[in-house]
């Protein structure tokens, strides 16, 4: 058998170290669901089976690593958050955009503690903070096009303002865990607020 | 001149002291309003002008210079926060609570901001940031109890969170820095927004 070439061994090795490189991230994502606390190098390495040199050679350091676990949840989230009923009639709409919000939150909440206590370090974790939430002002946009097409400019800017500020992750956490809701319950509140919030739907002409 | 008597002199000590303690407490919020990023024990020393030492002569380490740190500032913002106008109409009880809360969230964001990325696993900070949010919405309970006492209690729990969440630190925090928004535009986004939320004032009996 012929030896293989040499941009196929450079391949595998760049596939081997591509895959460890998402062992690492997803070691990193899981420690944050079960604690709070930020994981050090040696618990991730060893959640992931590597050594800490081996986490080290893939990224400069833990903010690295965050950074790349907030891309990576970015993409996952939207993959997730897929946009639909988006010309459905209004209670259909509240209701899509609430449950896709809750289950980013759900699922997301651990990473954008993590992200959002390091903020002050990084302006590149900041950015993606902000990317972050512009991509939720810009759903809420799309979901509530037609409600808020009917208000002035200055309007549509404030309920936009007061709509992120309600479906905000820590907004999530405390119906979850300080006031002891259900997901169910807890999207009630949010479909109850975000109706009375919004203005009346114009009718279809 | 006599010799001061021993007990004057411990209480000159003492009195010494707690002025020193209270100092590094100041400097402490002093950075935190400076700067997001958490200051270490050397850079809390050189603006309050003590050493490192005197600092873990007064705490132990810097869990409790935060825990002294929160118990000072709950203190001087129930002092601050006094509720005013809870007899008046439904816009004066808006704006007298509105202006409240944006004036303590103006003043304490910083140190709320560091409480929260630093409660980690401590009972202490958990215990005194739950604290602060009960406060929070007694306030509202209280400033909102007409409109508030015309709903079922479930609806009451509802319109309570949500209030809650709109009026948070951060909600005010983004609202100034990421949304550029002036002190009075934040207020009056925060009077318009509850107004909508809340259901219509009874009209008292005679």
């Amino acid at each position: 058998m012929a030896a293989p070439s040499r941009s196929a061994v450079i391949d595998g090795r760049r596939q081997r170290s591509e895959r460890t490189r998402q062992h690492i991230i997803e070691a990193y994502l899981a420690l944050l669901r079960e604690s709070p606390r930020v994981p050090t190098a040696a618990r991730i390495a060893e959640r992931a089976g590597y050594s800490v040199r081996s986490l080290f050679e893939r990224f400069p350091d833990l903010l690295a690593l965050s950074l790349a676990a907030a891309d990576f949840a970015f993409t996952q989230a939207n993959a997730q958050a897929v946009i639909r009923n988006v010309s459905a009639d209004r209670p259909t709409r509240i209701r899509t955009q609430v449950e896709t919000r809750a289950g980013t939150c759900e699922r997301w909440l651990p990473l954008w503690r993590a992200l959002h206590a390091n903020q002050h370090y990084s302006p590149e974790l900041r950015q993606r903070l902000r990317f972050m939430r512009d991509a939720v002002m810009r759903r809420l946009e799309l979901m509530y096009r037609p409600e808020l097409s009917a208000l002035v400019e200055a309007e549509r800017r404030r309920i936009l303002i007061a709509l992120e500020a309600l479906t905000d992750f820590e907004s999530w956490a405390r119906m979850r865990s300080d006031h002891g809701l259900t997901s169910e319950d807890a999207c009630a509140v949010w479909i109850r607020t975000i109706d009375s919030l919004l203005p009346a739907t114009p009718a279809v002409s | 001149m006599g010799l001061p008597a021993k007990s004057a002199r411990i209480d000159g000590r003492r009195q010494r002291s707690e002025r020193t303690r209270q100092t590094i407490v100041e400097a402490y919020l002093a950075l935190l309003r400076e700067s997001p990023r958490i200051p270490t024990a050397g850079q809390i020393a050189e603006r309050a002008g003590y050493s490192i030492r005197s600092i873990f002569e007064r705490f132990p380490d810097l869990h409790a210079l935060r825990v002294a740190a929160t118990d000072h500032a709950f203190a001087i913002g129930n002092t601050l926060a006094t509720p005013r106008d809870v007899d008046g109409d439904r816009p004066t009880r808006l704006r007298s609570q509105v202006e409240t809360r944006a004036h303590t969230c103006e003043r304490w964001l910083p140190l709320w901001r560091a409480l929260n990325a630093n409660q980690g696993e401590s009972i202490e900070l958990k215990m005194r940031i739950r604290l602060g949010r009960e406060m929070i919405m007694k306030r509202l309970e209280l400033m909102y109890q007409p409109e508030l006492s015309s709903l079922s209690e479930v609806d009451r729990k509802r319109t309570l969170i949500t209030l809650e969440a709109l009026t948070d630190f951060e909600s005010w925090g983004r609202m100034r820095e990421l949304y550029g928004l002036s002190f009075e535009q934040a207020c009056a986004l925060w009077i318009r927004v509850i107004d909508r939320l809340l259901p219509p004032t009874p009209t008292p009996r005679h």
